[in-house]
C-alpha cells in the first residue's frame, strides 16, 4: 500500500490530537473517524486527552458567559452619540 | 458533534447559515422591513436614522467589543470608532441583510487593532502549554490524566475563572478573536475567516491551538502536566 503521506490519519495519539477540533464539529471524514474511534477505543490516554479537551470548550464557554455583560451607560452612550454627531459636522 | 453553546450563540450560527443562503436577515418580517426602511434612509442621509440605528445597535456592539476586549474603555472606543464608520461610509452598502454582517465586521476589526496594540508583554509561549508527542505518536507524559471532573469543584471556581480570563488575554489578538467568535458568539469557520482575513483552514489550527494551549493552562492549575 502506498504510504499515505498527505492524507489524514488517526491511528496515532499526535494523530488523534491533531484532528479533535474536526471530530467534534463531525466534519472528519468518515473512514478517518472510524479509524479515530477505533484509537480512541484502545487509547486510554486519548480518551482522556478529549474529554479534558472538551471540558476546556465548556469551561471557556461558561467564562465568556458568566455574568450578564453590561449595557453601555446611557450617560455614555449620550456623549458617544454626541461626539460622533460633532465629528461628522466638522467633515 | 460539536458541544451545545449558549442560545445567543446557537442563533449566530443559524443566522448566518440563513443568511447565506437567502441573502435575508433571519429575523420576523416585521423587523426586517423596518431596518431595510432605517438604512435606505441613512444611505439617503437621514441623520434620524442613524440616531435610530445607533440606538438600536450600540449595547450590541459594545457587548462584542467588551467579549473580545475585556475592558470598557477599549470597548467604548470601538463603539465610537464603528459608528463614525457607519456614518461616513453608509452610502456604500447595498441592504439591510448586509448592513448587519457588516456592523458586525467593522465591531470585531476595529477591536482587534485595539487587541493588537494593547501590551504584548501579556502573550506567552503557547508551547509550554501544548501537548507533545514521542517519536512513535504516543504522548510524551504518560498516563494522561482525566483531570475534567476536578474542574468543577465549586471552591475553585473563581480561582478558576481568573486564571481562564488571564490566560485569554495571554492568546494572541487574532487568536482571541477566533476563539470568542467561535466558543461563545458561534459563528462559524467560514465567516470568522471572512472577518478575520483568514482561511478556514487557518481559523481551524488557530481555535486548536489556543484551546490546547487554555488546557495546557487549566491542567497546570491543576497539578498536572499540559502534556
Amino acid at each position: 500500500m502506498a504510504k499515505q503521506t498527505r492524507s489524514k490519519r488517526a491511528g496515532t495519539c499526535k494523530q488523534v490530537t491533531s484532528l479533535i477540533t474536526d471530530y467534534l464539529t463531525g466534519t472528519l471524514d468518515p473512514e478517518i473517524t472510524n479509524e479515530l474511534e477505533h484509537h480512541l477505543g484502545v487509547c486510554p490516554d486519548c480518551v482522556a486527552f478529549l474529554k479534558t479537551y472538551k471540558k476546556t470548550i465548556q469551561v471557556t464557554q461558561s467564562l465568556l458567559l458568566s455574568g450578564n455583560l453590561p449595557e453601555l451607560e446611557r450617560s455614555k452612550q449620550k456623549a458617544l452619540h454626541k461626539s460622533i454627531g460633532s465629528h461628522n459636522e466638522r467633515g | 458533534m460539536v458541544e451545545a453553546k449558549s442560545v445567543e450563540a446557537r442563533s449566530n450560527r443559524q443566522y448566518f447559515t440563513s443568511y447565506e443562503e437567502t441573502g435575508e436577515l433571519r429575523s420576523s418580517a416585521g423587523e426586517s422591513s423596518r431596518e431595510r426602511s432605517l438604512v435606505e434612509r441613512l444611505k439617503a442621509g437621514d441623520t434620524d436614522a442613524f440616531d435610530a440605528i445607533f440606538h438600536q445597535n450600540v449595547n450590541q456592539v459594545y457587548r462584542r467589543a467588551l467579549r473580545l476586549l475585556g475592558n470598557e474603555a477599549d470597548a467604548e472606543d470601538v463603539v465610537q470608532e464603528v459608528f463614525l464608520t457607519v456614518h461616513k461610509k453608509a452610502k456604500t452598502f447595498r441592504g439591510a441583510a448586509e448592513f448587519s454582517t457588516w456592523l458586525y465586521r467593522l465591531t470585531v476589526n476595529a477591536a482587534l487593532g485595539k487587541l493588537r496594540r494593547q501590551k504584548r508583554s501579556k502573550e506567552v509561549l503557547y508551547d509550554d502549554y501544548l501537548p507533545k508527542f514521542q517519536k512513535d505518536g504516543h504522548h510524551l507524559v504518560r498516563p494522561v490524566v482525566d483531570w475534567s471532573d476536578k474542574v468543577d469543584d465549586r471552591s475553585d471556581q473563581r480561582e478558576l475563572q481568573r486564571l481562564l480570563g488571564q490566560a485569554l488575554e495571554q492568546l494572541k489578538p487574532m487568536d482571541k478573536a477566533v476563539v470568542v467568535l467561535s466558543d461563545l458568539e458561534g459563528y462559524l469557520d467560514r465567516e470568522i475567516g471572512k472577518t478575520l482575513g483568514l482561511s478556514v483552514a487557518a481559523v481551524k489550527t488557530r481555535l486548536h491551538r489556543s484551546r490546547l494551549f487554555l488546557r495546557g493552562k487549566l491542567a497546570v492549575h491543576l497539578g498536572y502536566s499540559p502534556a
